[in-house]
Formats: C-alpha cells, structure tokens, sequence
C-alpha cells in the first residue's frame, strides 16, 4: 500500500510513525525541511518539499497517481480540503482521508455532496484507531 | 442583482464599487477589522465584519437571497471553501472566485465552483493577442480538466512543412482540429499538406503544449 501524507506537522508525522507497518511505501509533502528529513530516515519515508505555490506538480513528483490512500493532515483546514479534493477528484485516489479542525466544516464537509466519498477525520484521542480504519477498509 | 463579496482587497474593493454603480445591491465580507471600518465609514459601502469561511457569517450576509457570491480572499484553498459552504447553504446562489493556481481552475468546476476566473490564462491570451509575432496562442480551456484548445502558426521552414496531416507525431491526447490556410478553413482530413503560415488548432493536454509547439514549429 502506497500512502501520500500531505503535512509535516505534529499530526502527520505522528501518523507517519505509527503507519509505517500497514504501508509498503509513504511519501510526505511538507513545508518542514527538518521534519522531512527525519522522516525519511524510517526505510520506507521519502519526503517532498513543498516550497513553490505549485500543489498540483508536487503531487505527481510524489507519484499520486499510484497512490492507494491519501492523508491530508496538514495544520490549514482550508489547504486540507482543497489537497484532498484534488486528490480525490483530479487524480482519483481510491481512498482520501482529511483531517479538518473546524466543527462546523467537519460536519459540512462530512454531508456535501460534491465531497461524498471524503473520510473526515477530527483531532480526538481515538484520531488514529480513525486514520487506520479509514485506510484498511477501502 | 444582489452579489455577495468576500474579501475586499483591491480587487473586491473596485468590483463591488463598479457593481453599485451599475445599480447592483451588494454586500461585502471583510475579515479585518481596519479594512473594515475604512469600506464602512469612508467608503459608505454595506459590509459586515467576519470571516467569509463560516456559514453563519454567510447566511448573515444574507448569501441565501443573493444572486451570486464572489470569493476574492486571495487565497485558492480558502475561496473553494467558500464557495462549497454557500452551495451548501444554497444551491441557487451562483458562485465566482478567482483562482490563482491555473491548474485549480478545472477542479474548481468539478467542486461546486459555477465560475472560476482563470487570471493568469485572462493574462495570457490577452498578451499574446497584444503582442504580434506570437505563434502559440492558448483558445480556450474545456470543462473537462486538463484539455485546452491552442492555435500554432507553422513557422517558414519548419520540419513539418510539406509533411501530411497523418504523418505528424503528435503528444498522446493531442490532435488537430482545424487547419486554416489563407483564410479558408477546413476540417483536418490526413491528407492535407501543411505549408508554411498555416494555422492550426489544435487540442492539447494542459502541460504537453510545449513538445506539441515544438513538433509543429520545430526545424
């Protein structure tokens, strides 16, 4: 399984970590050098830097298009949605999680109809039983 | 009609005034405090202090009334969110945002965003029909994302010339559409012989509109 984790924050690669035995692969799009470097010492993590205003070219370095899930769990909850639709609209990930912080978009967002087969995820002690169910029963 | 502005930067600031000029209602969302004040008590202008990403500060400026909603905070992730929450809120109410990202435009359309203005393509075709001489031009962009149609004029002395129609290797998903050879257009059946000075149009996926330029203009 071929994960993209978009976000180095605390959440991802927190999540990272504690994907590292479900996946064969990740790829993590980030804003922090540092913390990208970190994880790319896991045998399995490779990171990209997000430094140019150019999602849609970042995400096919980072090969989306063979991706089987995708994790949007950066801080921005705006970003979040607009990375996991691309993902899940343009470039047809079978399965997109997001992460969403605000209560009223998570609710929104978890009924609208143009984002149905969006998983929305919230920050909550049980964050990454969420993240692992979502992921596994695809 | 009633429009909905959120975000008054410079540019929401000049469509809303010309808006109101034209006899339009319109109501503007500003977030900052100091912007706000300045739109209300020296510009006059109906606006509501708020952040344009909640729905409740939408519905209170009444996007459920309005004709259309126009997202300008500057911002790509931020506008499509906008524009979601006032579908949401209701389905009539047209929905406008700039996007700044080209490459966000065709998934705009696909999110519930009824137009999104493509600056940087507005740009674009202006400029290259202001400047002469320029022998790729981009026609227009096609709901379906990542298509758009293109006009090459074949440079004297390029290696296609002379070459026919079915004879050019073009980029997968590209092909031409039309060909116009002084002034007389016509459908592009392979057997056509491409001379010098024709334009062709062509239909290209966003991104290969080089190697397809440099196949038909190459020497």
């Amino acid at each position: 399984m071929r994960i993209l984790v978009y976000g180095s924050g605390q959440l991802a690669s927190g999540v990272v970590r504690e994907l590292l035995e479900d996946a064969t692969e990740i790829v993590v799009l980030g804003h922090e050098r540092s913390e990208l470097e970190r994880l790319s010492s896991y045998g399995k993590v490779s990171g990209v830097l997000l430094d140019e205003p150019v999602m849609h070219d970042y995400f096919r370095e980072a090969g989306i298009t063979t991706a089987d899930v995708f994790l949007a769990l950066s801080t921005d909850d705006h970003d979040n949605l607009l990375a996991a639709q691309i993902a899940q609209r343009l470039f047809e990930v079978p399965n997109v999680v997001c992460h969403v912080e605000n209560p009223q978009l998570q609710v929104i967002y978890a009924t609208l109809d143009g984002a149905r087969d969006l998983t929305v995820i919230s920050y909550s002690v049980g964050i990454l039983q969420d993240i692992r169910f979502a992921v596994n029963t695809r | 009609m009633f429009v909905v502005i959120v975000g008054c930067s410079e540019v929401g600031f000049f469509l809303s005034r010309a808006l109101a000029a034209t006899g339009h209602e319109v109501a503007v969302i500003e977030r900052e405090p100091h912007r706000y004040q300045l739109l209300t008590e020296n510009m006059g202008m109906v606006s509501m202090l708020g952040d344009g990403a909640d729905s409740d500060v939408l519905r209170g400026a009444g996007v459920e009334r309005a004709d259309a909603v126009v997202a300008l905070t500057g911002v790509d992730a931020t506008n499509l969110v906008i524009c979601q929450l006032v579908k949401h809120i209701s389905q009539k109410t047209r929905t406008v945002t700039l996007v700044k990202d080209p490459k966000n435009e065709p998934v705009f359309d696909l999110m519930g965003v009824d137009v999104a203005v493509n600056l940087i393509h507005l740009a674009l075709v202006a400029l290259e029909a202001g400047v002469p001489g320029q022998p790729l031009r981009h026609l227009m962009t096609f709901q379906q994302p990542g298509m758009e149609l293109v006009s090459v004029s074949v440079p004297v002395g390029a290696d296609i010339v002379g070459k026919r129609l079915d004879e050019l290797q073009l980029p997968p998903n590209s092909f031409i559409s039309l060909i116009v050879k002084k002034g007389q257009a016509s459908p592009p059946s392979g057997q056509i012989v491409v001379e010098a000075d024709d334009e062709l149009v062509a239909v290209s996926s966003i991104g290969d509109e080089q190697v397809l330029y440099d196949i038909l203009t190459g020497v």
